[in-house]
C-alpha cells in the first residue's frame, strides 16, 4: 500500500510539471494555431538560465528563478516576434516546420555551452530530509514544486479570467477575426501568448531541474512528452492540459513501477505516453476536454 | 493551401496527352540521357577514395528516402516526424535476418536483393499502419502521430534483444554474378546498385504522378474537399501515401544495411527524421527533383560544417567537438531560412536558371 501512495505522491509531482509544460504548449496552440515542436528545447533553455544565474553569478534561487522567468519571456517573445510573425497566413506545414527547424536551433545553441553533454544539479536550499507520512516520503523540493505548480496555474487561470490582456487572448483563440473587429492587437497577442508559454516552460524546466537534477536528454525527452499530454487534453483546453499532465505523470509512474521488470520489460514509463497518444489519437482524436472541431476527411 | 503554390505560373498545354508526357522535350530526354551516361562512366573514368565515394553512397541512399518522404509531405502534404522509422524498419528487415540466419547465411548473401525489396514491403506495411489514423485525422495530428511512431520504434529496438538492444547488428558481404564483392570494391558496387534504384524508383514517381493515382495524392493536398466532392476518397489517398512513402523508406534502409555493412539504431533516430524533413524542404518539397537537391545539399553543408567547427576548434583550442553544436544550429538555421525566403526549395533556383537560359536573350 504504501508503494503504490509513494507512486502516486511521485506521479502527482511529475504530473504537475507535465502539467506546467502542457499549459505553455496548449497556450501557443490556443491562440495562434502553431504546434511548437520546440517546446522542450525552451524548457531546456528555462532551466539552464536559472541555473547559470543562481550558480555562476551567485544569484539566489528565488531571485534567479524569477529572472530565468522574465528571460525566457521576452526570448520566447522574440522567438515569436523573428521567425513566427513571418509566417502568419502560411501553410500549416511551413509553420510547423519552422519550430522543428527552431528547435534544432536551439539544441545547436544549448551544445555550445556546457549544459549540451555535462549534468548539473541545483545546490540545496531546501531542507534535504524527507518529510514522511506513514511510510510516503515525500521530499521538500517536490513539496515546493507542487505548491509552485499549483500557483502558477491559478495565476495564468486568474490572468486570463480577469485581467483585460487575458480576456483579449480567449477572444483570439475563439474567433480572430471577430477580435479583429474590436480592436485587440493579434500580434500582439500571440507574442504575449509566447510569452507565458516561455515563461511556464522555464518554470517547469527550472522545477525539473531542482527535482531531478539538469539533463539535457531529460529536459528534451520532457519536451516530447508533452505531445502526449496535449492531446489527451485536448490541444486547445488549458484545463484539459493540467488534468492530462497529473494523468500522465500517474500513468507513467504506475508503469514504472509495476511494469518494469515483470515480463523482462524496462523503462516502460518512457513508452506508455506514446502508446496512450497512438491509442487517443485512433478513437478520441480531440482529448479529454478538447473541442470536437476535427474535420473528418 | 488555397493555391497551388508549387506550380509555376503559366500552363500552357492544349491537350491532357501533351500534359502527360515524361519528358516535356527533347532536349529534356537527352540531358537526362547524357547525365545518365555521366553519372554511370565517371566512376570508370576517375578513382577516389572510398571515404568520398562512401559519401556519395550515402546521399543517395538519401535521396531514395526523400523521395519518399517528397511523396507523403510534398505531394499528398501529410507531414511525417518518423520517416527515420520508416528507413530503420527496411534495415531491420534485412538484419533480422542476419540476426536468425547468421550474417554470411546464402540468403543475405544472395538473395539480397530480395530482401532489400522485402525491406520496402515491410516498410510499406508499416507505413499503412501508421498511416490508418490519417483516415480521421489532419496534418496537426498526424505528425504527431508519425513523431509517436518514432518514439515507439526507438522503443521497440532499444528493448529487444532480438535487435540487440541497438547495438550494431553486422551484414554480411554480398555475392554477385561476378563473385564476392570484396572490400575494395563494396563502395563501387553499392554506388551503382543503388543508382539503379534510384532511376527506377524516379521513373515510378514520375510515372504515377501522370496517373489518377499520383494525381489524386496532389488533389488531396490542395483541398481534400473538392477531392472528396470529386469523388476520391482522401482517407484511403493518404493511407497509400504513406504506406509508398514507407516503401521508399524500406528500400532506402535495406540498401543502407548492405552499405554500412550493418545496422544500429543511431541511424534511425529522431534527429535523423528531422535531417530527411530538412532534406525534403531544401530540395523542395513537392518538385521530384528536389529529392536530388536536398540530401546533396545537406550532406555537403554537413561535411562543410565539420571541417568549420574542427577549424574553430583547432583556432580556440577546444578539445570538445565543436560539430555536435554546430551541425544542428546549421540545420535549423538552414530549414528555418528556407521556409521564410524560399518555400520552394533548391528546386525553384533550378527553375529559374532554366527558364533563364530558355528564354535568353529575350528576357521580356
Amino acid at each position: 500500500m504504501s508503494y503504490f501512495l509513494q507512486l502516486v505522491v511521485s506521479g502527482i509531482v511529475v504530473g504537475s510539471i507535465y502539467a506546467l509544460s502542457a499549459l505553455g504548449f496548449v497556450l501557443i496552440y490556443k491562440s495562434s494555431r502553431v504546434l511548437n515542436i520546440a517546446h522542450g528545447q525552451i524548457i531546456a533553455s528555462g532551466a539552464f538560465i536559472t541555473y547559470s544565474l543562481t550558480v555562476w553569478m551567485g544569484i539566489p534561487l528565488v531571485l534567479s528563478f524569477a529572472l530565468g522567468l522574465c528571460i525566457t519571456f521576452f526570448l520566447a517573445m522574440s522567438v515569436e516576434r523573428i521567425f513566427l510573425r513571418r509566417l502568419i497566413g502560411e501553410p500549416i506545414i511551413s509553420v510547423i516546420m519552422v519550430t522543428i527547424g527552431l528547435m534544432s536551433i536551439l539544441d545547436g545553441i544549448i551544445y555550445l555551452t556546457p549544459f549540451g553533454t555535462e549534468n548539473f544539479s541545483f545546490p540545496p536550499f531546501l531542507p534535504t530530509t524527507p518529510l514522511v507520512f506513514s511510510g510516503v516520503s515525500v521530499s521538500w523540493t517536490q513539496l515546493v514544486g507542487v505548491a509552485l505548480t499549483a500557483a502558477m496555474i491559478g495565476g495564468l487561470s486568474w490572468f486570463f479570467r480577469r485581467s483585460t490582456m487575458g480576456i483579449a487572448m480567449r477572444a483570439v483563440a475563439d474567433d480572430q477575426m471577430a477580435a479583429m473587429s474590436i480592436g485587440i492587437s493579434i500580434p500582439k497577442v500571440f507574442g504575449l501568448a509566447w510569452a507565458l508559454a516561455g515563461m511556464s516552460a522555464a518554470a517547469a524546466g527550472a522545477l525539473i531541474g531542482n527535482i531531478t537534477g539538469l539533463n539535457f536528454d531529460t529536459l528534451h525527452a520532457f519536451g516530447i512528452t508533452v505531445f502526449p499530454v496535449v492531446i489527451l487534453g485536448g490541444l486547445d483546453s488549458i484545463l484539459g492540459a493540467v488534468v492530462a499532465g497529473i494523468i500522465m505523470g500517474l500513468i507513467q509512474q504506475f508503469a514504472a513501477g509495476y511494469l518494469d521488470g515483470s515480463w523482462g520489460l524496462s523503462s516502460t514509463g518512457e513508452i506508455m505516453p506514446y502508446l496512450i497518444l497512438l491509442v487517443i489519437l485512433l478513437f478520441k482524436p480531440h482529448g479529454l476536454f478538447g473541442i470536437h472541431e476535427i474535420e473528418r476527411v | 493551401m488555397a493555391t497551388n503554390r508549387w506550380l509555376a505560373t503559366g500552363n500552357f498545354f492544349s491537350s491532357y496527352r501533351e500534359e502527360q508526357r515524361i519528358f516535356f522535350t527533347a532536349l529534356d530526354r537527352s540531358a537526362l540521357l547524357a547525365s545518365l551516361c555521366l553519372l554511370v562512366l565517371w566512376p570508370l573514368l576517375v578513382t577516389i577514395d572510398g571515404k568520398y565515394m562512401l559519401v556519395i553512397d550515402t546521399i543517395l541512399v538519401a535521396v531514395v528516402a526523400v523521395l519518399g518522404l517528397n511523396l507523403v509531405t510534398g505531394f499528398a502534404g501529410l507531414i511525417s516526424i518518423g520517416h527515420a522509422a520508416f528507413v530503420g524498419i527496411g534495415a531491420y528487415t534485412v538484419a533480422s535476418f542476419a540476426r536468425l540466419l547468421g550474417e554470411n547465411h546464402v540468403v543475405l548473401t544472395h538473395a539480397w536483393p530480395l530482401l532489400i525489396l522485402l525491406g520496402g514491403l515491410v516498410g510499406a506495411a508499416f507505413g499503412a499502419l501508421v498511416g490508418l489514423p490519417a483516415m480521421r485525422l489532419k496534418h496537426l495530428y498526424l505528425a504527431i502521430a508519425t513523431l509517436s511512431f518514432q518514439m515507439i520504434f526507438q522503443w521497440v529496438i532499444n528493448f529487444m534483444d532480438f535487435f540487440n538492444q541497438g547495438q550494431t547488428i553486422s551484414v554480411g558481404r554480398v555475392v554477385w554474378p561476378g563473385g564476392t564483392v570484396t572490400r575494395g570494391q563494396h563502395y563501387l558496387f553499392w554506388y551503382y546498385v543503388i543508382l539503379t534504384v534510384i532511376v527506377v524508383l524516379a521513373f515510378a514517381v514520375r510515372n504515377l504522378l501522370r496517373t489518377r493515382y499520383g494525381r489524386c495524392l496532389i488533389a488531396v493536398r490542395d483541398n481534400d474537399r473538392a477531392a472528396d466532392a470529386m469523388g476520391m476518397h482522401p482517407g484511403l489517398t493518404k493511407v497509400y501515401a504513406f504506406a509508398l512513402a514507407g516503401f521508399f523508406a524500406g528500400v532506402a534502409g535495406g540498401l543502407q544495411a548492405y552499405l554500412y555493412r550493418g545496422v544500429g539504431i543511431e541511424s534511425f533516430t529522431l534527429h535523423h527524421s528531422i535531417n530527411y524533413l530538412a532534406m525534403a524542404i531544401v530540395g523542395g518539397l513537392g518538385t521530384l527533383h528536389g529529392a536530388f537537391w536536398g540530401p546533396a545539399a545537406i550532406k555537403a553543408l554537413d561535411l562543410l560544417v565539420e571541417g568549420f567547427s574542427a577549424w574553430v576548434g583547432e583556432m580556440l583550442t577546444i578539445s570538445g567537438n565543436l560539430a555536435t553544436a554546430f551541425k544542428p544550429l546549421s540545420f535549423g538555421l538552414v530549414i528555418v531560412l528556407f521556409l521564410m525566403f524560399e518555400p520552394r526549395g533548391i528546386a525553384n533556383w533550378w527553375r529559374i536558371a532554366r527558364s533563364y537560359v530558355k528564354q535568353w536573350p529575350f528576357r521580356y
